[in-house]
């Protein structure tokens, strides 16, 4: 994929996720609606993890506490300075930008199993406070009565007004960040993460562009979070856990570095099977973790590589547009 | 005063626990360098092992013989059927081993439900209280077979020749491979030995912990932390990291804030990763591989 071969691609995926969500908003399905809205908010955290994780190489088992950030500050601010949801919703992202900015300068000297193991610390102190600091937070049960947000005096109250809004929001953070790594940045971020001393040699400022990326997977968690409080009007403790870290890092393993575009993909597979699995109870988790297991044993390179891979064996005659196909410039893993 | 010493010898006690997960986090990661973050699961599926056999009308003893056993056997499936497969990349090792924390719980979860499953105490339900320090009998158990479990390691991996291999093993893999000691046998043997570790853990705290299907979370991440206190892959520094974090822990929950308590381990473990990532007994270089 080249660069100028970008802009095409980037209107043909806006006019075809235009027309999936188009089609979802005529079909009037409310399960449908709401479940695409829950899509683009995890889409959001979930950018800025494969920014992080995938082009960057640094783990992070802590964007569950920015996301937090994003939707206790962004509903705090709200409350307490009477603002509105739109003003606070533009200070919880950077409050929560800033967040994971400073928290870069402690977390970067580490690596690998240190550097999960501090981040998790961080999304674990962070799930304490909310339920501790009740007085703030409002304890495990959380705040409600969240005002939601209103365009031109027009509240978005229910999924189908919040759907053109989150996916807008959505597209925007996609093209910001598939803009990112097709950049220089986006060359230094893969110098840094395929090897860390060639960078430097190099003059990149490997410390600098971890926590530069940092800082924005901090701003889209934010944002992410944010947008989900008012959306839902009622926010607790409970989805900012670990857990949510954990989802995330699945999405981003099943989308691959091969484009962020693909965390779309990600995300839309994470987000069904977690509704297919709700009717069988808690066998839920047990297979949620095969799945996790089994896609860092066998689809290395994410699953969308994976099938891009399983295409190409296919036949000559049975790929329909088969010379169109694009190159994945999947990462070789050390 | 005697408060300060009733948290004091708590605190230490539940730091023997700490330390024997710890000293089961050195054990695989010297074998793999994998850093398994399905520890906690061990000691949580050991607990409630037992449990059910000792309701199932089993005498304690072979009830705690048989999922210390179990455990073991467990993460050597675990080893073979998904660790052995990660290769050397971190992320996907540390990614897999969450995947079978997850796996284990939600299959603890299903055979035990979500409530905590009680396990007796070794030699009755008394306290022994002396100096207005009050502390369960089992306490004793915690801490005398915390000893021996600790000694018989030390005797195992610097007095037989299997231990020895062990250590070569850890030190350089390919150098030990190519002195013909079979490196794959060794890695099974790190996770034999850091389920059987983390079982007795589970197994003696359980009496006096509550364990239910998500304990092993907790125990895991507290174990990790001590690793860290005392400098990752060194068993002693291990042990003394639990004991420190245990006291810690207890006495900031005695006199601060019980609400807060997990949040001082975690509190404890960012500090010590960016003041002295070696931990007390490493080197500061360790941390940055």
């Amino acid at each position: 994929m080249s660069r100028h071969a970008m802009n095409k691609p980037a209107l043909n995926r806006f006019l075809v996720l235009a027309a999936v969500l188009g089609l979802a908003a005529f079909s009037n399905n409310p399960y449908v609606i709401n479940l695409l809205v829950v899509c683009g908010l995890y889409a959001l955290p979930a950018i800025g993890l494969s920014l992080l994780m995938g082009y960057t190489g640094q783990i992070s088992l802590g964007q569950s506490a920015f996301v937090g950030v994003g939707a206790y500050g962004s509903v705090l601010l709200a409350q307490h300075l009477q603002l509105d949801p739109w003003y606070s919703l533009a200070l919880a992202t950077a409050l929560s930008a800033f967040t994971a900015w400073s928290l870069g300068w402690l977390v970067f000297r580490l690596k690998g199993h240190h550097l999960a193991m501090a981040t998790l610390a961080i999304a674990l102190i962070l799930h304490t406070v909310l339920v501790e600091w009740r007085s703030m937070t409002g304890g495990p049960d959380g705040i409600s009565a969240i005002d939601p947000i209103s365009i031109a005096g027009h509240a978005l109250l229910d999924d189908l007004h919040f759907l053109p809004l989150a996916w807008l929001v959505c597209y925007a953070g996609l093209c910001l960040a598939d803009y990112l790594v097709r950049s220089p940045f986006g060359l230094a971020m893969r110098t840094v993460s395929e090897n860390e001393a060639v960078a430097r040699s190099l003059g990149i400022d490997a410390a600098q562009v971890k926590r530069k990326v940092m800082a924005l997977s901090g701003a889209y968690a934010g944002l992410g979070g944010a947008l989900y409080a008012h959306w839902i009007g009622y926010i607790s403790p409970e989805p900012f856990s670990v857990a949510f870290s954990i989802k995330l890092l699945l999405i981003v393993a099943l989308g691959g570095v091969s484009g962020v575009w693909n965390v779309l993909f990600g995300v839309f597979i994470v987000v069904i099977v977690s509704e297919w699995l709700k009717p069988l109870g808690r066998l839920d988790v047990v297979i949620y973790g095969l799945l996790l297991i089994v896609v860092m044993i066998y689809c290395r390179e994410g699953a969308v590589a994976a099938l891009a891979g399983l295409y190409r064996k296919l036949p000559q005659r049975l790929r329909p547009g088969a010379r169109a196909s694009l190159k994945l410039q999947g990462r070789t893993s050390a | 005063m005697t408060e300060f010493a009733q948290y004091l010898i708590s605190g230490l006690v539940v730091g023997c626990i700490y330390g024997l997960i710890a000293t089961g986090f050195t054990a695989v990661y010297n074998a793999t360098h994998i850093v398994n973050f399905a520890q906690g699961e061990s000691s949580m599926l050991a607990a409630l092992c037992a449990a059910s056999l000792v309701v199932a009308g089993a005498p304690l003893l072979l009830a705690i013989a048989v999922a210390v056993v179990v455990v073991g056997v467990v993460n050597i499936l675990v080893e073979r059927l998904a660790i052995r497969r990660s290769g050397t990349d971190v992320t996907r090792g540390i990614i897999i081993t969450i995947g079978v924390g997850i796996v284990l719980q939600g299959l603890a979860a299903l055979a035990w439900g979500t409530d905590a499953q009680p396990l007796p105490a070794f030699s009755g339900p008394g306290s022994i209280s002396a100096y207005g320090v009050v502390v369960p009998r089992q306490a004793l158990w915690v801490v005398g077979t915390t000893a021996v479990v600790m000694a018989l390691l030390y005797v195992f991996l610097t007095r037989t020749f299997l231990g020895k291999a062990f250590r070569a093993c850890a030190m350089n893999g390919q150098a030990a491979a190519l002195m013909g000691i079979p490196t794959g046998l060794m890695r099974g043997i790190g996770f034999l030995l850091s389920g059987t570790v983390g079982a007795v853990a589970g197994v003696i705290i359980a009496p006096i912990a509550l364990m239910q299907y998500d304990s092993g979370v907790a125990l895991g991440i507290k174990g990790f932390v001590a690793c860290i206190i005392g400098g990752f892959g060194n068993p002693i520094g291990a042990a003394l990291g639990g004991l420190l974090l245990g006291a810690t822990e207890t006495l900031a929950a005695g006199y601060i804030s019980s609400g807060f308590k997990n949040a001082i381990a975690f509190v404890l473990l960012l500090l010590f990763l960016l003041v002295r990532p070696g931990g007390l007994l490493g080197e500061f270089g360790a941390a940055k591989r």
